[in-house]
């Protein structure tokens, strides 16, 4: 057996197994050791595969012959459960589904030797890089979170070692999605995504919990269907039932079927609902489908399909779409105070974005595409990790109680910082990328409007919460909180990851991406000025940046050292400030009263409140997947 | 663009930069108390400010606010910087933006209810004003092909008569960067407004002279800025640019401060308006 097949085994059905290790192993006394050393294990997988280089491997067609039969059994499972949960949508999409996978399965359709099964090309690598190196770390943080979270839990909530069987088996599920390159495997690892979402938001067994898991379970669904048109297309029109030919060939239908499909993963304007939903289940569960599996799904496929939408008209309604829902997306962003639903919306517009890259695709915006979507993973995966252990610390996550956040958890309140600094802020990879895609949409005037606004927008709610958490009396010392080791190692590598990733976003730009852009566009024409934004962007100078930095961080290291208590005065509040007040917002009014001042974050409700906005905007998305439909009968 | 070695170039815009913002900032004065009947100091009076404010004693709330007028200070010199050695115009202008959030951040991080409310207004302008910055750049794209600032001369035709409408779009955006009246929400250089000094408020001392360095380098970037607009002749720009400057402080004496929803609303539809429909015909 070659290494790269028992990698990819190792990959996709390792996390299954270490899966069903964790949950019988009784008790956290043997629970934990058998986590870390399956996430262990998957991370040292991924890295090796990196190592090892793009390949593509073919099954033999005797066991391709089991796949009818895998699909029939995940379809009952999602039938069994809508009868389980007495919703008839459920009943119906599966029912759907079964029906265009039977009648697809008895299309002739011939395997043919040369397309492999499996494909994972560089593409892929990085893909599968993002889920087995950040998922595992998110599993183990899980260790720490989940212990807490069934003290204070309910009953119900105690199912914990079904909650790792799927928190596991999702990054082997994910693997298999990624590497796929059989229509009928991806349809499969794509429902079983579903699957495991469904289960992982509903862990928490409450009316909530069980609402926003059914609604993702009929939005993905609904996907699912769109998906399984798309290859039942591709098979009766082709005869090739293989991803890169249905790219190659570039018939349109199929080509939108997989990009509605795409939207409703990536919780794209108007499927957003489901991911907002998704923040009742525990923080773990967030970090994950945020960061590295779940909404990557979609925006993977989308790049995947990039070289057949390149050039279309409905390649351009695309990249609208995904502008509107970056714009929209950020815009409802700063009307939240709840954190996780701050995320949340970002998490949305950055799919967007990605989006609107992967649609444009000239080499530039391929290559901003790659580049954020590695970036999100490490950054979003970091902020979740952040706000479950605030929220377990304060027992809020609300932003307006993280007010002095900095004094009672200082080190996650920093890691926070620099978590939403690096979605922002230069040198961090997220600003570069968000720079290349201005750069290179700039012939689309809509998407580009859309682009425009919508990084404006952004900026506004990450600086309203970096504000809020960091605001902070002076503290000669400061006492460090108490969590859990897995918690603060997990995000302490991520850390290390962002700031190792700042490092050498613009070597990795050049030598890694920049080349893979460039041998993808090779046999493509494109015009001269794609390639002149490539060149100038490839050709940009970083020393500037690092030089200032390297001159910068020691000084004002120094001058912090340097002040004492003695430099230290109360802040003015148009009164005398209170001897001993608990909050230096307290002052002395009329009558030698005690007044405190309590300053409130602008979220603009009547501006850009989520309900109203919602109400104009979903209309305005399904429009535009309409649209995405009809260009192209054109 | 001269081609000189970068780095001499980046020493010379590091370092003869402030003076020349420090120049216009008392022109600004003098202009001002004139305008008032007043005699006004002398024109290098802000050096001898910031010279005053550096050998006082470091007075702070906390440690963190040191950290961002740091970071503050030097995004702009490199967004300065970048600009010199003619590099990539639309990530000098996020480093710029990201320098006006340090600002921001440092002023959120004191627990006084007069920074925050000038650190939330100042957000709302940088809100109101970067989509019409980003704008221009497109604009300047079009005619150009280039996003280096480098190509600026390359049409060899004054950007002022492809960008017309961009053009008062721009000043409006100055003159809030400026903190001139009408804008002057989040700080101004009269004490006497309702959150008194607002952003700046609880910085002073050395930190203090650090934000007024700061916007040395950010009025001389804003006035290099109008000059590119005809830079095919340095002298009809710079006099363009005199000329402006002259009527933001006229507008900054004879207007009334009015609302940040005003100034948002204003921003978002007669500026982003203007620059907008100038962008549309360039594409045509």
């Amino acid at each position: 057996m070659h290494l790269y097949t028992f990698l990819s085994l190792l990959l996709i059905f390792g996390p299954l197994i270490f899966g069903l290790l964790v949950m019988l192993a009784p008790g956290w006394r043997y629970k934990t050791p058998v986590i870390v050393l399956s996430a262990l294990t998957i991370m040292a997988g991924g890295i090796l595969l990196a190592l090892q280089g793009p390949f593509t491997l073919s099954i033999d067609s005797g066991l391709m012959k089991a796949l009818p039969l895998i699909e029939l059994l995940i379809l009952a499972i999602i039938i069994y459960i809508g009868f389980a949960i007495k919703k008839m949508l459920i009943i119906g999409l599966g029912i759907l589904q079964l029906a265009i996978g039977l009648i697809s399965d008895m299309l002739p359709h011939s395997v043919q030797a040369h397309v492999p099964t499996l494909k994972v090309d560089l593409l892929a690598v990085i893909m599968v890089l993002i889920v087995s190196v950040i998922g595992p770390l998110i599993v183990m943080y899980a260790i720490g979170y989940m212990k807490r979270y069934e003290v204070h839990g309910p009953e119900q909530m105690r199912s914990t070692g079904l909650f790792f069987f799927f928190l596991i088996g999702f990054l082997g599920v994910m693997n298999g999605l990624v590497m796929s390159n059989d229509l009928k495997l991806l349809a499969i690892f794509w429902e079983l995504t579903t699957l495991c979402s469904f289960m992982l938001i509903g862990h928490d067994k409450t009316e909530d919990a069980g609402e926003s898991a059914y609604r993702a379970l009929w939005i993905n669904s609904l996907g699912g269907a769109a998906l399984m048109l798309a290859s039942f297309l591709s098979i009766s029109a082709s005869g090739s039932a293989s991803l890169d030919e249905l790219v190659a060939v570039g018939s349109l239908l199929p080509l939108a079927l997989i990009c509605l499909a795409a939207f409703t993963k990536s919780a794209q304007l108007p499927f957003q609902s489901w991911l907002l939903g998704a923040m009742v289940a525990p923080t773990p569960v967030s970090a994950l489908l945020h960061s590295t599996t779940m909404v990557k799904a979609g925006v993977y496929l989308i790049i995947r399909l990039a070289p057949g939408l390149g050039g279309t008209r409905m390649g351009q309604v695309v990249a609208i779409a995904g502008a509107f829902t970056f714009a929209l997306a950020s815009a409802m962003a700063i009307s939240q105070s709840n954190g996780k639903k701050v995320l949340a919306y970002s998490t949305i517009a950055n799919l967007g974005l990605i989006i609107i890259c992967a649609a444009i695709h000239t080499p530039l915006a391929y290559a901003a595409a790659i580049l954020l979507t590695c970036f999100h993973a490490i950054s979003k995966a970091m902020l979740f990790l952040c706000v479950g252990t605030i929220e377990q610390g304060i027992g809020s996550r609300d932003i307006e109680d993280m007010e002095g956040l900095m004094r009672k958890m200082p080190i996650t309140t920093v890691i926070a910082i620099i978590g939403m600094v690096s979605m922002m802020m230069p040198p961090f990879g997220m600003l570069i990328g968000k720079w290349m895609a201005l750069e290179a949409v700039i012939m689309s005037p809509l998407v580009l409007f859309l682009l425009i606004m919508g990084s404006a927008l952004t900026v506004v709610f990450w600086s309203k919460w970096i504000g809020r958490i960091q605001t902070v009396a002076y503290h000669p010392v400061y006492k460090i909180e108490d969590v859990p080791f897995s918690m603060f190692a997990t995000k302490g590598v991520l850390l290390l990851g962002i700031i190792a990733a700042a490092a050498v976003v613009v070597p990795l730009f050049k030598r890694v991406i920049s080349p893979m852009a460039m041998a993808m566009f090779s046999e493509t024409v494109v015009t001269s000025r794609s390639w002149d934004l490539m060149n100038s962007a490839s050709a940009f100078i970083e020393w500037p940046l690092f030089f200032m930095l390297a001159l910068v961080v020691p000084v004002l290291f120094l001058v912090v050292r340097g002040i004492k208590k003695s430099h230290i005065r109360q802040p003015f509040l148009c009164g005398e400030n209170l001897e001993g007040a608990k909050t230096t917002f307290e002052f002395r009014t009329l009558m030698d009263k005690g007044e405190s001042a309590r300053i409130r974050s602008y979220y603009l409700n009547p501006l850009f409140g989520e309900a109203h906005l919602t109400a104009w905007a979903n209309p305005i998305a399904i429009a535009l997947i309409f649209i995405m439909f009809g260009v192209i009968s054109k | 663009m001269i081609m000189i070695d970068p780095v001499i170039t980046a020493l010379l815009a590091i370092f003869a930069v402030p003076f020349i913002g420090a120049f216009l900032v008392g022109l600004d004065r003098k202009l001002t108390a004139r305008m008032q009947s007043r005699i006004g100091p002398p024109l290098l009076q802000p050096i001898y400010d910031v010279i005053k404010l550096l050998h006082k004693e470091p007075i702070v709330v906390n440690r963190v606010q040191i950290i961002y007028a740091g970071l503050h200070l030097i995004f702009m010199v490199l967004c300065v910087v970048l600009l010199a050695l003619g590099q990539d115009m639309l990530m000098a202008l996020f480093i710029l933006a990201f320098s006006t959030i340090s600002l921001i951040l440092g002023g959120m991080s004191v627990r006084s209810p007069y920074s925050r409310i000038g650190s939330q207004r100042e957000i709302m302008q940088m809100l109101s004003y970067e989509p019409i910055l980003i704008l221009m750049l497109v604009g300047i794209y079009l005619i150009n092909d280039s996003f280096m600032a480098r190509d600026i001369l390359a049409s060899g035709k004054p950007l002022l008569l492809s960008l017309p409408l961009i053009f008062p779009a721009f000043l409006m955006v100055m003159a809030i960067k400026l903190q001139k009246s009408p804008f002057d929400f989040s700080t101004s250089h009269h004490g006497h407004q309702e959150i008194i000094k607002g952003i700046t408020l609880e910085y002073s001392g050395p930190f203090l002279a650090i934000l007024e360095i700061t916007h040395w380098y950010e009025i001389f970037l804003l006035f290099f800025i109008i000059t590119m607009f005809w830079a095919t002749s340095i002298p009809v720009g710079l006099l363009i640019a005199a000329v402006c400057f002259f009527c933001e402080i006229l507008l900054d004496n004879i207007m009334a401060r009015l609302t940040w929803p005003w100034m948002l609303r204003f921003m978002w539809t007669v500026a982003l308006g203007l620059a907008v429909t100038n962008v549309l015909w360039l594409y045509i």
